[in-house]
């Protein structure tokens, strides 16, 4: 491409590439703490992943010189047991990291960067409703309805499922297809927590924990880590093929009327999907028909209707027909979640997409390695904070 | 477990204090006249600090509703319905359904605000359905 061609795809178009993707063994992490084992705190979970990320990238602790953590884990106590002095560092949740990774090697501020995560979440015995909630500090949405008895990210997706149901025309069997289609995917991955068979009937048949949510719907709260390595492209193409390079990334919130909830009972993170899919997809210079795999962030089954109607695979109000007809399992012609997501995978809040992302460019994913795979798309959109990045090959 | 809390800043203060004697305040901007719920410092349409905290007509219609099959909190406990509120004034509340439940869907059903006394926040501004005649629970 011209140098004029890629500068009006913005700075950030293929600035960055991601060179190493590590993580914790979730599955005997779930084991270990089941029978009531505390493996390690969210630091160690983190560090191990590093690690594994380093060795991935063929890179020692030295060549590191930009550090991001997630939320879950303190950066100075991070970066100290890391060893990681660096020029540049952020704390992030994973879309969001990704992001300012890309600008921090975009504008020079750091060239080779480690993101790292860690939770502890189930051997803490972390909540998600009720009294201490979790990140109710953060969002007051999640804790501002209590006095109604409103709580857990769990009823708010709940209450946008019923209405959604309601005005798009999805059944409650119709939502059990993702749940059900995650969980085909996971029993061909050995990292997944949930291996076990999932049908439309048995989800039926499971109790509701919010009505019209039932637990399949919910995602799994397990320990574990996820790393990345992301450096410059130009670093990228001298380390070699393994290189996934960022082609488009684009951001978008919706904050206006988000501690009600009213945002998004009526427009379902629609506009800022919208705005997230448009930036990041002229950036990459692809579209949604260019996509071979979608990565979403599915803290609740009830994303993927969401995200596949936002970021443009179908059009709104027709999801009920894209789910039984087109599908989103891995022999549909664009699976969502190969790795079985949030839902079936492993609970790492976004990190372990971008690894599945990654993976399956490479042509690394095994018995449930999608054909040809070029490019991978992830979006988030957590309380309407809408992350999307296009993935893609090197040169 | 637990109870239930409320989160009351400065900001919220106002509207609990009339709750107390069975009236839904909040703030509306004396600029641009529009409502907002939580309250806060400024208006999120004009920026405006300028406030009046004005009684609500309590009329207003479902846009959505749950059911609770798990207790959070020892003051809930299920199963036990949450709807979400659209009032005529602009804003939503999150609340609870009391007195009679519709038949089928509840979405779009316009309701009207009544009180109930709860056991830790005191009088609570719940909705029921329109022409409902369930008496209000006071003491």
């Amino acid at each position: 491409m011209s140098v004029e061609g890629a500068l009006s795809r913005g700075i950030l178009h293929r600035a960055a590439a991601i060179i190493g993707v590590g993580h914790t063994n979730w599955v005997g992490d779930a084991e270990r703490t089941k029978r009531g084992e505390k493996p390690h705190t969210g630091i160690g979970y983190a560090a191990l992943a590093f690690l594994d990320a380093l060795a991935d990238a063929g890179l020692s602790q030295n060549d590191i010189d930009g550090l991001i953590v997630g939320p879950t884990v303190p950066y100075e106590r991070m970066g100290e047991i890391l060893g990681i002095n660096p020029s540049w560092s952020g704390q992030a949740d994973s879309g969001g990291a990704i992001l300012q990774a890309c600008m921090a090697i975009a504008t020079g501020m750091a060239e080779t960067i480690a993101l790292v995560y860690g939770n502890d979440q189930r051997s803490a015995k972390v909540e998600y409703g009720g009294q201490n909630a979790a990140s109710a500090t953060n969002y007051l949405a999640y804790a501002y309805h209590a006095p109604w008895g409103m709580t857990s990210q769990g009823a708010i997706y709940a209450l946008m499922a019923r209405r959604y149901e309601a005005l798009g025309g999805l059944t409650e069997a119709g939502l059990a297809q993702v749940s059900v289609a995650l969980r085909a995917s996971a029993m061909l991955n050995p990292n997944a927590l949930l291996r076990n068979p999932l049908t439309v009937e048995e989800y039926m048949a499971q109790p509701y924990v919010c009505e019209p949510l039932r637990r399949p719907d919910y995602c799994l709260i397990n320990d574990g880590g996820v790393a990345l390595i992301i450096t410059s492209a130009e670093r990228a193409r001298r380390v070699g093929n393994k290189a996934v390079h960022v082609h488009g990334i684009g951001r978008s919130d919706l904050n206006t009327d988000a501690s009600s909830l009213q945002g998004r009972l009526t427009d379902f993170y629609y506009e800022g999907q919208r705005k997230a899919a448009a930036a990041s997809f002229d950036m990459a210079g692809v579209g949604p028909s260019d996509i071979d795999v979608i990565q979403i962030y599915d803290s609740f089954s009830l994303h993927v209707p969401l995200a596949l109607e936002g970021y443009g695979y179908c059009r709104r109000g027709d999801i009920a027909r894209y789910l039984t007809e087109q599908g989103i399992g891995l022999s549909s012609s664009r699976p969502v979640n190969t790795s079985g997501g949030h839902l079936a995978e492993s609970y790492m809040q976004g990190w372990n997409h971008q690894v599945e992302a990654i993976r399956q460019i490479r042509g690394a994913c095994g018995a449930r390695q999608v054909e040809g795979c070029r490019f991978v798309h992830y979006s988030a959109d957590v309380a309407g904070k809408c992350v999307s990045i296009v993935y893609g090959p090197g040169d | 477990m637990g109870q239930s809390r409320a989160i009351r800043t400065i900001y919220d203060d106002p509207m609990w204090e009339t709750l107390a004697s069975g009236v839904l305040r909040l703030q509306q901007c004396c600029n641009c006249r529009s409502f907002r719920y939580p309250p806060g410092p400024t208006c999120h349409r004009c920026a405006s600090p300028e406030h009046k905290w004005k009684p609500v007509s309590g009329r207003g219609q479902i846009l959505s509703w749950v059911v609770f099959h798990r207790t959070y909190f020892d003051d809930y406990p299920a199963p036990y319905n949450v709807v979400a509120v659209k009032l005529e004034e602009g804003p939503m509340i999150v609340t609870n359904l009391t007195g009679k439940k519709p038949m089928g869907s509840w979405i779009g059903r316009s309701v009207e605000l009544c009180f109930e006394r709860h056991s830790n926040h005191g009088l609570v501004p719940r909705v029921k359905l329109a022409g409902d005649d369930h008496r209000n629970v006071e003491d």
